[in-house]
């Protein structure tokens, strides 16, 4: 069957892709932006488990992809550890903050997560800008060295991105593993009916709070990516509009999918830098793209939620339906 | 000793008195029927009995063990599963997922196991396969396997709830309302469904309105009348009895087709 073979290749051409594109982009910042694309991704995969399977909103994602970067920095750069530990640590603080923030509003029912997600999103903000000590306050952390596996130094353009998109591929197939099992049907069971699942014999909050977790456990590694990537990171960076823009994938990219999420995620970055896409692109234009942006998500949002709520996966996937991840 | 047994159970909602002071037991490979007219308190003493609801005083008692104050997935556990009146399926899933679910209740390896795929979360999945596949076919709905549950006919949705419920390997099946929404076909084989389910062991308490279908095959029925007990006996008693005639069956005894 045509439709058969081209779903089992997609992921493979995909792969392709990725793993080809420095051989074909040579433009250093197209490539830093693709980059960032991979950064987003690794976000947006964990939100895609949080909100695209549990259907769990968070509005302060950026919180712990803050405490990463600052995790990561403070590792390497204060106490001279090696990257790979700095990484670890970046996600192993934002996991914990996960579980500190997602154990006593996840046992709420209601809105509470959303709400909780939200409160902590600006306290870490207001604390990135405060703790200057540690985090070097409005003026930021900069001299972060570049990722470093072992005596080899990941510097490079192409290599960051290899680095970066390598995460992001170890995380689908970890998340692909979640969602085709157990965990994956538990998780959009819960988000079909809660009294089904809890008839069923799923622990409903043990649910919510592990993948609550493990989407804060990749906002923090993609937090050390980006804090070697750039060198340099300020609170101006790890704010709501990062969180929204996060969601805002997630959303676009589609419920019970990780392909659309994923997608969501490069396509939206790339909207981000738009001005290096399209180098004849008057200045005013990408100005009022710029200006619009978040205006442009929220209108992307409301459109997908009403008119294709299975979003960019909705495309795909027949009737919309199927919960099998791609 | 019965499998279940009730004891004074009561569950206010403010000044509303849902359940009062209801007693009964069940016993091991029969089937119970609660009957009685809407808002009589037949779901709310369900959802007393499966940790939804916790009754205000009172005492359940599933084999041996006390009920009252568990969580709905510590009486899952236990043994005892149940459906809902308004069918609680899971759409995202398809019919044959929404079973695998259910089979989760008795499986043991987590989310380490899943996220590395270990061999034995990849055993754990085909049996949860197998299962919903045995059980539906046992339920006689197994072309339905791959379909999305927001396509199901509803018919077929209090089936597959139904099958959902059996996965969790219950030895107490707890179905409220059942055969809402079936036509005259699924009707009957309902009562197939249910005599199979008794005679693989499975004791049953169901709430239904069809009166055909409850005379059919009930060994024995409790009426509920706005909360209270008002009588309890084999069916041909009950159909008899003045107080239920007067409260139940002659307001709604035209269900009999
Ligand atoms: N959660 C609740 N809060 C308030 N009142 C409720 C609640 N659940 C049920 N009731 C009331 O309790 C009574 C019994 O309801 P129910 O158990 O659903 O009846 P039945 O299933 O026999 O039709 C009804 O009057 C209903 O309105
Ligand atoms: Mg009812």
């Amino acid at each position: 069957m045509g439709g058969r073979t081209l779903r089992a290749l997609a992921p493979l051409a995909a792969v392709a892709v990725v793993a080809l594109l420095p051989l074909v982009v040579t433009d250093r910042f197209l490539l830093k932006v693709f980059t960032f694309a991979g950064i987003n991704a690794l976000v947006v995969v964990g939100l895609a488990l949080l909100f695209g399977h549990a259907g769990q909103v968070s509005l302060g994602h950026a919180a712990f992809v803050g405490l990463g970067a600052y995790a990561s920095a403070y590792c390497t750069v204060r106490l001279g550890w090696p990257w790979p530990v700095g990484f670890a640590v970046a996600g192993a603080l934002a996991a914990l903050g996960g579980l500190v923030l997602a154990m006593p509003s996840l046992r709420l029912k209601g809105h509470y997560l959303a709400m909780a997600t939200l409160g902590f999103g600006e306290l870490m903000a207001l604390t990135f800008q405060e703790a200057e000590p540690v985090t070097g306050g409005v003026d930021g952390f900069g001299g972060i060295p570049f990722p470093s596996l072992g005596p080899l130094e990941v510097g490079d353009a192409a290599a960051l991105y290899w680095l970066v998109w390598a995460v992001v591929g170890v995380a689908v197939l970890a998340a692909y593993n979640v969602t085709s099992l157990r965990p994956g049907r538990a998780m959009r069971a819960l988000h079909g009916s809660v009294p089904g699942a809890q008839a069923s014999g799923v622990d409903v909050v043990g649910v919510k709070v592990r993948t609550f977790v493990v989407s804060a456990l990749l906002a923090g590694l993609a937090g050390a990516l980006y804090a070697g990537v750039v060198g340099f990171i300020s609170p101006s960076v790890f704010t709501l509009t990062a969180s929204v823009t996060f969601l805002a994938m997630a959303v676009l990219g589609g419920t019970g999918s990780l392909a659309g999420p994923l997608l969501a995620a490069v396509l939206l970055t790339l909207v981000q830098y738009i001005d290096a896409l399209i180098p004849g692109l008057p200045q005013e234009a990408s100005q009022t793209i710029q200006s619009y942006r978040e205006d442009i998500y929220g209108l992307a949002i409301v459109l997908v939620v009403i008119f294709a709520p299975r979003g960019i996966a909705g495309l795909w996937s027949r009737r919309g339906g199927r919960g099998e991840a791609a | 000793m019965s499998l279940l047994q009730v004891r004074k159970v009561t569950k206010r909602f403010g000044g509303l008195t849902a359940v009062d002071d209801v007693s009964f037991d069940v016993f091991e490979g029969t089937i119970k029927a609660l009957i009685g007219p809407n808002g009589a308190g037949k779901s709310t003493l369900f959802n007393a009995l499966t940790g939804f609801d916790r009754p205000d005083s009172g005492s359940v008692v599933f084999a041996g063990a006390e009920l009252v104050g568990r969580r709905p997935r510590d009486t899952v556990r236990a043994g005892v599963a149940r459906t809902f009146q308004n069918t609680q399926l899971f759409d995202e899933l398809t019919a044959g997922e929404n079973v695998m679910v259910g089979r989760q209740a008795r499986q043991r390896r987590g989310f380490t196991a899943a996220l590395l795929r270990l061999p034995s979360a990849l055993a754990e999945d085909r049996d949860a396969r197998a299962e919903a596949g045995r059980l539906l076919r046992l339920i006689g709905i197994e072309e339905w396997v791959d379909v999305p549950a927001a396509d199901l006919p509803a018919g077929i949705r209090r089936l597959v709830e139904i099958a959902r419920a059996l996965a969790t390997g219950p030895r107490l099946l707890l179905l409220d309302e059942p055969a809402a929404g079936l036509n005259a076909t699924e009707s009957r084989e309902l009562v197939q469904t249910l005599y199979r389910v008794r005679d693989a062991g499975i004791t049953v308490v169901i709430v239904e309105h069809h009166m055909g279908l409850v005379m059919e095959v009930s060994d024995e029925i409790v009426v509920l009348d706005r909360g209270r007990k008002i009588a309890e006996g084999p069916p041909r008693m009950i159909q008899k009895d003045p107080a239920v005639i007067a409260a139940y069956l002659g307001e709604g005894g035209d269900d009999d087709d």
